[in-house]
């Protein structure tokens, strides 16, 4: 199943890398990313899929919200709870 | 009342790069930079020669950023660190990701070639920001000197703030050579942000407390790094609750505290284990469920509900479901719950009777020297001054399971990255971040030769660091695990013709004698503890000794292996 997230970054050097990094190096696959710039930032949406049964779409969530230049983070899967409390464990 | 006199502005002078650098660490509060200069951050130690704080030459740069991860765990303040481009950037990685894992403040500053020439694979360049970005919390690029001062400002509060990390500043050369003003005043402090700690959450942690039976408190490394110490212990005092440690945690509650029960994981203690698994409540405080702790996670703590406070969000639900999920500082958010506390004396005495039962013995039988009874001698000898600077290895977690740390910040070890070669430049930066203490590096042959470059500084700076090395000629946790779960299958774990280390330590300058016997342990430590200047304790111990209990690797913590241990 894939999960969409809408993404706004600054324009920092090496911000796309990281953000696009982060996501593959925690388990998610990017079907599909488009970036455009929205003036003070880059607004990026991108299509994700998890590699296996094990990973968290919160947990990525929030993983993304903690780099430094992210703005904003949403997602189309249930609210990434910034309170932490997840569904995905078992 | 006299009129107020115009204060006289004076415009602020052009200056280089690398004076900025300098000026920058300098407003910083920075007393050490660890560092080996080369050709691409030339500019910055020109400036370094007149610098208000000291620079220690290490001799490998790895050995750079493991004595500032160390310095930073001691201090709380984040380590600096220094490098060239290329080799030297890259030689730096190792510590990067040993602070990136275990949550230490680290700031490292590499050269890189000028701007013009990023990217054309020019000599020593390499895309350091690129190959960091998986282990640092923020890193730059800086392209104008004038940019110098507030970068380097936001990166030490990057670093040091909320959960602590590594940062990276490259610095071209040409940014380095380059003239400039800085663009703004030297920034404030940027405005502290109270926390808000979520008021629904802490009900509910207080109501699970409350309906509990078997309440454990599941100690982390969060605690040290929050400076929750006293927070914890009055918690654990008020309410009575067993608690056990991971490796990072281990000192915030004292070994002979009634209710501590060590230890959790691999090489965790039975008694700590039985408890996790026993039961019906974890209340995690500033720990992640590391794999070394949990074991086979499906089957860890099976009957509990989970209490689980952290500065890092991120952290909370990553592996286990919290059912009550606090994000904030331990320190904070540990004062503001006030369960109403169910009975749990049979808990308690059953937590106690395990203890008692599954407890260390010292009484191995031969004349060899037993490393688990040394260590624990060693700490007992050196006191509450105590500071272990760990390598990795068996005598790792030997140190862990039967050292007496009276503080969390007594025990430094390489967690969550397993970086051997860490214990000398650690025991350096330890050392001159805390000159009172008996800071002594516990390290096995393996990992000594790994920095053994670094008894150079030593030497050079008369840093009386004291070194204890168990020698069992092999890599001692391999052999272990290829005697155990490989058929005895031995694969390259023989070190039997590691060279006299004693006689190395002394041609690099360092007293150091051998210990072989075990008559001769106690007075062994107590002349290596009153030496005046650093010192070499080389400690012969059985190749076959192993490292008991044991999780096998992939197994419930449920499935300890005990050897003969108990």
């Amino acid at each position: 199943m894939k999960d969409a997230f809408l993404i706004q970054i600054d324009h920092a050097e090496g911000s796309l890398q990281r953000l696009v990094g982060l996501i593959e190096r925690r388990g998610f696959y990017i079907a599909d990313m488009s970036v455009s710039d929205a003036g003070a930032f880059r607004e990026v949406h991108i299509a994700v899929r998890e590699r296996d049964a094990g990973r968290c779409i919160h947990a990525l969530g929030r993983q993304i919200d903690k780099l430094i230049g992210i703005r904003r983070v949403a997602t189309n899967a249930s609210a990434v709870d910034h309170q932490g409390v997840s569904v995905c464990p078992a | 009342m006299t009129a107020a006199r115009p204060v006289q502005q004076t415009e602020p002078q052009p200056t280089t790069g690398a004076r900025l650098v300098v000026e920058s660490l300098e407003r910083l509060g920075v007393e050490v930079v660890f560092g080996y200069p080369g050709g691409a951050i030339m500019p910055v130690y020109d400036a370094l020669t007149s610098a208000r704080f000291k620079h220690i030459l290490v001799r490998h740069e790895q050995a750079a950023a493991f004595a500032a991860d160390a310095y930073a765990r001691v201090t709380g303040k984040p380590g600096v660190c220094l490098a060239t481009s290329g080799p030297g950037a890259t030689n730096l990685i190792t510590g990067i990701a040993n602070a990136m894992m275990d949550s230490v403040p680290l700031v490292a500053i590499t050269g890189n070639v000028s701007s013009a020439l990023m990217g054309t694979d020019a000599f020593q360049e390499i895309d350091i920001l690129g190959a960091t970005l998986p282990m640092v919390k923020h890193s730059w690029i800086i392209r104008d000197p004038a940019d110098i001062p507030s970068i380097f400002k936001q990166a030490f509060h990057i670093a040091a703030s909320g959960r602590p990390g590594p940062v990276l500043i490259d610095l071209p050369k040409d940014v380095q050579v380059g003239a400039a003003v800085a663009s703004s005043p030297f920034p404030p402090d940027p405005p502290g942000t109270a926390q808000r700690i979520d008021p629904a959450q802490v009900r509910r942690a207080e109501s699970a407390i409350g309906a509990a039976q078997r309440p454990l408190l599941y100690i982390g490394g969060g605690v040290r790094i929050a400076g929750a110490v006293e927070d914890v212990r009055a918690f654990a005092h008020k309410t009575r609750i067993p608690a056990v440690s991971t490796l990072q945690g281990l000192g915030v509650l004292p070994v002979d505290w009634p209710t501590n029960l060590g230890m959790i994981g691999m090489h965790g203690l039975r008694a700590a284990n039985d408890a996790v698994q026993a039961c019906d409540l974890l209340i995690v405080l500033g720990a992640r469920f590391d794999d070394r702790a949990t074991g086979r996670l499906a089957s860890f703590a099976p009957n509990a509900r989970v209490v689980h406070i952290d500065i890092d969000a991120a952290e909370i639900g990553k592996l286990r479901h919290a059912d009550a999920a606090i994000t904030g500082d331990v320190r904070i958010v540990l004062p503001q719950l006030n369960p109403r506390m169910p009975s749990i004396d049979p808990w308690i005495k059953q937590c106690a009777a395990s203890k008692a039962e599954t407890a260390f013995r010292y009484d191995a039988p031969g004349d060899g020297v037993y490393a688990p009874a040394l260590l624990n001698e060693l700490s007992k000898q050196a006191g509450d001054a105590f500071v272990a600077a760990c390598d990795v290895g068996q005598h790792q977690m030997w140190a862990a399971q039967h050292c007496e740390f009276s503080s969390p910040h007594a025990h430094i070890t390489s967690g969550g990255l397993g970086a051997m070669g860490f214990g000398v430049p650690a025991g350096i930066g330890a050392k001159l971040a805390q000159p009172n203490a008996h800071v002594v590096t516990i390290t096995g042959d393996g990992s000594f030769i790994m920095n053994i470059q670094e008894l150079a500084t030593l030497r050079r700076y008369k840093i009386p660091l004291k070194i204890v090395l168990l020698d069992n000629a092999s890599l001692g946790l391999v052999r272990q695990w290829q005697e155990l779960f490989f058929d005895r299958n031995y694969s390259e774990i023989n070190l039997s013709d590691n060279p006299d280390f004693a006689a190395v330590a002394q041609a690099f300058g360092i007293e150091a004698f051998r210990i072989s016997k075990r008559e001769e342990v106690g007075a062994g430590i107590a002349r290596l503890l009153a030496a005046k200047g650093p010192c070499l304790a080389h400690v012969l111990i059985d190749a076959k000794e192993n490292v008991w209990p044991l999780v096998p690797p992939g197994k419930s913590n449920s499935e300890m292996m005990h050897g003969d241990s108990q």
